[in-house]
């Protein structure tokens, strides 16, 4: 397999994921296949892909957090020096929350419901320093203010009084409050318009600054993907099928599932469409031989069906697809 | 058909809308914008009947929503159908998924939607159905709701929401965690429901672009307010609300960042 060059042999790597597979265990069903990316630090890495391609589950191996009926089956994830796969619980504990911020696409069960929101935060603050209450109280509304909140109000709140979008922001206060190294968003902007959302992007990517970390943003929002990352990795069926600089990604889609979602982005329309474009097949619909994408691509051809590796374009770029090859001759005829 | 007749609601002293009216019509899409807690989900709450205003009524076909009980507002209840923003608390986390997807039938065992007539002594089958309807596969059935990724959830939201084919279905931010070429597929699905279907939908969304697709009027919300409300094809009119314009703005601004970064590196 040819390693990604602008993720793999980077010396100042944060976050390395290698060959990572994931398994269910009594079916053997596998999840996630053979998973390579890093991230540098102080980047941010965006993943986007299908419904159900993988990107949650990724997260959680991360964050040691993987269900009972999964399994890893290969590979390894390490945050600098520490090997995450073979951390007891008690060591992954410390790290979780205080390392590694995890922005939960779940947000809505991140607090407890009948215990006032601010009264969580307090706990949470408590159990990672030595802060008195009336410290913590104060780190609470700084950073509830900070994710722009009514801080008062919401600290002073249940959660089921809260709108979508506020509980949201207020889960995002209470995971990156410690300055972590790695903050992993997965789709913070789901519940927020777009001020908002930008807003708390612009956040982001102020922590990002202050504090050098690095993020992994997992968002369905290209719009996001594109102007705030600076490496991208697209996931199909458990995979990650193309991986490089967003921006020569974006300028040069070569997995031709990269090219269709990049294509059926939603946009604001001087003429009101009637139907929206669609990719072809069944979404989830997933090739077991071959090229995971061999069911629904309007590309596909005979060797198709043969593993498809991983094959680098240019140095800041990789896809496995056959395309790969045919785009390299063109390139090289042209020249 | 519905009628929201200038409806206040407050809480905690801290007014969450202000005055609203609204009319929607057989057929009819609606779709309220707005930011984070300006009150979208509440309206929708209290359309339901899932809340009660502290001032104004919400007449659906003629009756008080607010006062009907009983087994007239169960009657009514079932033409009256929501997605939640929740997804994922909505669905019993001890039930396979396919069983809450069709639950809603069990209490209304005379209701047979028409795309469902073909299956109708099948539980299962109608399951099935409704599945494929919102793109999912068969295989996940009979997963429960901690096996399923985000989006797949929301899909599963979408058809419990269809099941009973109402007259009128609110959806809360249906699309939100959905990657665009399945959001695509579900956007299609619901305006051709409301097509063949004849439903109303009130579409509560933030994207501006999802909105203009699927409805044909909409209500900017603000702080409670309803601070404009328009035609779809009026979006881009200059007599629109400074708010209305910013949103817009925003969304513009993001879609030429990308465009300009694409001839960038081209
Ligand atoms: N405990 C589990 N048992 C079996 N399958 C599971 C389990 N958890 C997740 N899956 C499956 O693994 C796949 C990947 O799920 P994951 O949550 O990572 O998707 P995702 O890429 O985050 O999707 P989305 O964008 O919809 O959130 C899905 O098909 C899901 O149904
Ligand atoms: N049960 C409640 N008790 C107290 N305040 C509430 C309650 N429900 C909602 N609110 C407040 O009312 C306002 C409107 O909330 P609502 O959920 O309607 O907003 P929204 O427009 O749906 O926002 P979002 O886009 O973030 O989901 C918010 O400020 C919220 O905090
Ligand atoms: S390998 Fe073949 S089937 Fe897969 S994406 Fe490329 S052309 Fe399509
Ligand atoms: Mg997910
Ligand atoms: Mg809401």
């Amino acid at each position: 397999m040819i390693e990604n060059k602008t993720t793999a042999t980077s010396e100042n790597n944060l976050l390395v994921v290698e060959n990572l597979s994931v398994t269910v265990r009594n079916s053997r069903e596998k999840l996630i296949r053979n998973l390579h990316f890093s991230i540098p630090q102080g980047e941010i890495f965006g993943l986007v892909g299908e419904s159900g391609s993988g990107k949650s589950l990724t997260a959680t191996v991360i964050l040691g957090m993987l269900s009972k009926s999964l399994e890893v089956t290969s590979g390894s994830v390490k945050l600098g020096q520490s090997e995450i796969t073979s951390l007891s619980e008690r060591e992954l504990r410390n790290i979780r929350g205080k390392e590694i911020a995890y922005l939960s696409q779940n947000y809505q069960s991140f607090f407890t419901p009948f215990i006032k929101v601010g009264k969580q935060f307090i706990e949470i603050i408590r159990c990672h320093t030595d802060m008195s209450r009336k410290e913590a109280r104060k780190v609470a509304i700084h950073w509830l203010n900070k994710v722009h909140l009514p801080a008062e109000r919401v600290f002073n709140s249940f959660s089921d009084e809260l709108s979508g979008g506020q509980l949201q922001r207020a889960a995002i206060a209470s995971a990156i409050m410690f300055r972590p190294k790695l903050i992993i968003a997965d789709e913070p902007t789901t519940a927020l318009d777009v001020l908002t959302g930008e807003r708390i992007l612009d956040l982001l990517s102020e922590l990002k600054e202050e504090l050098n970390c690095s993020i992994l943003l997992i968002s369905h929002d290209l719009k996001h993907i594109i102007n705030r990352t600076r490496t991208v990795g697209v996931m199909y069926g458990g995979r990650i099928v193309e991986i490089g600089k967003t921006s020569a990604v974006l300028a040069n889609p070569i997995h031709p599932y990269t090219d269709l979602l990049l294509q059926s982005r939603l946009r604001l329309n001087k003429h009101i469409q009637h139907e929206l474009p669609t990719m072809l097949g069944e979404p989830g619909l997933i090739a077991e031989e071959g090229c995971p994408f061999s069911k629904r691509c309007p590309s596909v051809r005979e060797s198709c069906s043969n593993k498809v590796p991983m094959s680098s374009l240019g140095t800041h770029h990789s896809a496995a697809c056959h395309l790969v090859k045919a785009e390299r001759e063109e390139r090289y005829v042209t020249r | 058909m519905l009628h929201v007749n200038s409806i206040s609601k407050t809480y905690h002293s801290k007014p969450a809308l202000n005055d609203i009216s609204l009319t929607v019509q057989h057929g009819e899409s609606i779709g309220i914008i707005g930011e984070s807690g300006s009150g979208k989900s509440t309206l929708g709450k209290i359309i339901l009947g899932l809340d009660k205003p502290d001032q104004g009524e919400v007449h659906f076909r003629g009756n008080n929503l607010h006062t009907l009980n009983g087994k007239a507002l169960k009657k009514l209840r079932r033409q009256l159908q929501i997605v939640f923003q929740d997804s994922a608390g909505s669905l019993n986390p001890k039930l396979p998924v396919w069983k809450s997807v069709v639950e809603p039938l069990e209490n209304y065992p005379d209701v047979i939607p028409s795309f469902l007539k073909e299956v109708r002594h099948n539980r299962k089958k109608m399951a099935e159905v409704l599945f494929q309807k919102v793109g999912l596969s068969p295989e996940l059935l009979e997963r429960y709701p901690h096996q399923l990724s985000g989006g797949q959830k929301q899909r599963i939201a979408v058809a419990r929401g269809i099941t009973l084919e109402p007259d009128l279905l609110v959806c809360d931010e249906p699309t939100s965690s959905l990657d665009v070429s399945v959001q695509a597929q579900v956007l299609n699905l619901l305006k051709k429901l409301q097509k063949d279907l004849n439903l109303s939908f009130l579409f509560i969304s933030h994207d501006i672009a999802a909105v203009q697709f699927m409805c044909e009027r909409i209500v900017v919300l603000k702080e409670g307010l309803a601070v404009d409300s328009f035609l779809t094809e009026d979006l881009f009119s200059q007599s629109r609300h400074p708010y209305t314009k910013l949103l817009v703005e925003m969304s513009m601004e993001q879609e030429n960042k990308i465009e300009e970064n694409q001839h960038f590196y081209t």
